[in-house]
């Protein structure tokens, strides 16, 4: 039986969808980025000035940001 | 006066009560309603109809093929097939094909009904192009009948064979004269101890009903039949097989774009319709037989084959993790074998869930076409168990989590469904929470567990980058307040003069 999105599902064959991290690095780019974030949040400890706010909170936040969304898919919850 | 407040607080009662049984008879069964008056137009002749009964699994399985022809004199291409309204309601996977063309697909077809306690409804057939007068077309009509054999004696001993009845028309059920017809009834076996014998005067030539052969029954041919007429018909015959039957399968399909991940997730509600044991359930005796395994009509066993790269499997119910279970990957095939805590018996029921985790990639593909940010997702419709004597599932719901902010969802199945629709569902790191698409299927049969569901998306970049800019945006919030909780003067010591 053929229907129009069967039809969209075999056009576009080529092109299977791949994540831009795989399965098997989540676990080492999760813990990177969280350990990166961690560092730079124990730097700013040390110095809290208005300064180190966007140079080492920034960096931090996105650090974390992405390490914590990789970290729960290597942990198995598939956000 | 009094009365009048009883009065319609009695009526409230009696119309909760009525509004309550229509829900639970029909769940979410749309129909068309026709006039009382309705009769279908007599625009048909059925030539020739061959029926195949196929009793070798739990379930009824029927195929009807069927040359009509148009005794009108316009175009017709409306087909009606009547059902006792008693068995309609179990009648689940109604296809009809053009059986000399069967690669053109399906034809639409529809429930209909003209009066609400009439014994009799219809499946009303739209024929793709309507049928010239005095030209025939040749009909493959198939469909399973749910629950339709019951288990005589209903009660047995744990060792004992299970026989089951199934009672139907000899003649076809049709809303049209039949000239021809005949019904094959095809048994699991040879030993049908007990069946309804018909005089050979019905018979068209003239032989005394059934005609045997091995384990299929022959009823017919029978000549010009008028249209409504029935001739109902039992037989009896072993069924040593658990009758599994799904009063609710719920299945989530959940779609993870940043973990590249298909988890799936099925919950089942599971019971034997077989004969219930006679006496208490013997353990020792159960035991004893496992070394010869003879046929038993207790469910044993539910082997899931899955598709290859399966991984992450679980099998759990209510106390918890289920231990009895084994998982089998290779590169071209993984099999879940699951045994359940206990052999269901007649009359027992089981419930329990079991999940999988899948490579995103071999199901989901991007649209080249458009903004680029098109998505496709291939599932099959029905995974579960596949067992020789089948499983039927009453209610089949199938919810397909799609990623937070995925818009513009299309969905095609061939799977006959009641309901669809969209909703939103909120677990870990969500904040609006992610597209769902729920669909819902009534008596659907194991034969149809690998039929396709095909969805497209559409999920702009920018929506999945929502989940670590909602943590960024958190953690730079705590920098934020730990910079301003830090630079307050919370000294008590004197200001100095300036």
């Amino acid at each position: 039986m053929s229907s129009p999105l069967l039809d969209v599902w075999e056009a576009a064959a080529a092109s299977p969808y791949s994540p831009t991290i795989g399965k098997g690095s989540q676990f080492t780019v999760g813990f990177l980025l969280l350990l990166i974030s961690l560092l730079l949040v124990g730097v700013f400890s040390l110095n809290r000035s208005f300064v180190n706010l966007p140079l080492l909170g920034v960096p931090a936040s996105l650090a974390f940001g992405f390490g914590a969304v990789y970290m729960i898919c290597a942990v198995g919850v598939y956000v | 006066m009094r009365s009048i407040p009883l009065l319609l607080s009695c009526v409230a009662a009696v119309s909760q009560l009525c509004s309550a049984e229509l829900n639970l008879s029909h769940p979410l069964l749309s129909k068309q309603v026709l006039p009382s008056t309705f009769k279908p137009p007599q625009v048909f002749k059925n030539a020739n109809l061959v029926r195949t009964t196929n009793l070798d699994k739990e379930y009824v399985r029927e195929t009807v093929n069927v040359i009509i022809e148009n005794i009108d004199s316009k175009p017709q291409s409306e087909y009606y097939l009547p059902f006792e309204s008693e068995v309609i309601s179990r009648v689940g996977g109604f296809e009809v094909k053009d059986k000399k063309s069967p690669e053109k697909g399906s034809f639409k077809v529809e429930v209909v009904e003209f009066d609400s306690r009439s014994p009799t409804e219809f499946y009303l057939i739209h024929l793709p192009t309507p049928l010239a007068p005095k030209s025939q077309l040749t009909l493959s009509i198939s469909y399973s009948i749910l629950a339709a054999a019951t288990p005589v004696p209903a009660q047995i001993a744990q060792t004992d064979k299970q026989y089951l009845q199934y009672t139907f028309s000899a003649f076809t059920p049709s809303a049209y004269l039949t000239q021809k017809q005949k019904t094959k009834v095809k048994f699991p076996s040879a030993d049908v101890p007990d069946y309804t014998t018909l005089p050979a005067d019905t018979n068209a030539e003239g032989k005394v009903d059934p005609q045997k052969q091995g384990s299929t029954f022959t009823y017919g041919p029978y000549n010009d039949i008028p249209a409504g007429v029935t001739e109902l018909v039992s037989a009896r015959y072993e069924f040593t097989k658990p009758l599994t039957r799904a009063s609710l399968l719920e299945r989530d399909i959940e779609v993870s774009h940043w973990g590249g991940n298909l988890a799936t997730e099925e919950r089942y509600w599971l019971s034997n319709r077989g004969a219930s044991l006679k006496n208490h359930f013997s353990r020792s005796e159960w035991q004893r037989q496992q070394y010869m395994n003879p046929p038993t009509s207790a469910l044993k066993a539910l082997p899931f084959p899955l598709h290859a790269g399966v991984l992450n499997p679980y099998f759990t119910d209510d106390i918890g993790n289920v231990s009895t279970s084994r998982f089998r990957s290779t590169p071209r095939e993984a099999h879940l074998e699951i045994k359940p805590r206990y052999p269901v018996f007649g009359g027992w029921k089981y419930s329990f869930r079991v999940g999988w985790d899948a490579d995103l990639k071999n199901y989901l593909r991007k649209l080249s076409a458009g903004s680029g940010d098109s998505y496709v997702l291939k599932v099959p419709f029905l995974e579960g168990p596949r067992i020789p004597e089948g499983i039927e599932y009453e209610r089949v719901t199938v919810r397909i989590v799609l990623p937070e902010g995925a818009v513009n969802v299309k969905y095609s199945t061939p799977v006959p469904l009641i309901g669809a629709e969209t909703g939103l569902h909120k677990t870990f790191m969500d904040t609006l929470g992610r597209t769902t698409l729920t669909l819902h299927a009534l008596n659907v049969v194991d034969e149809w567990r690998e039929r396709e569901l095909i969805i497209t998306y559409d999920y702009p970049w920018t929506a999945g980058l929502r989940k670590p800019v909602v943590l960024t945006l958190g953690l730079f919030a705590v920098f934020v307040t730990a910079w301003v909780v830090g630079s307050l003067d919370t000294s008590i010591k004197a200001k100095k003069a300036a």
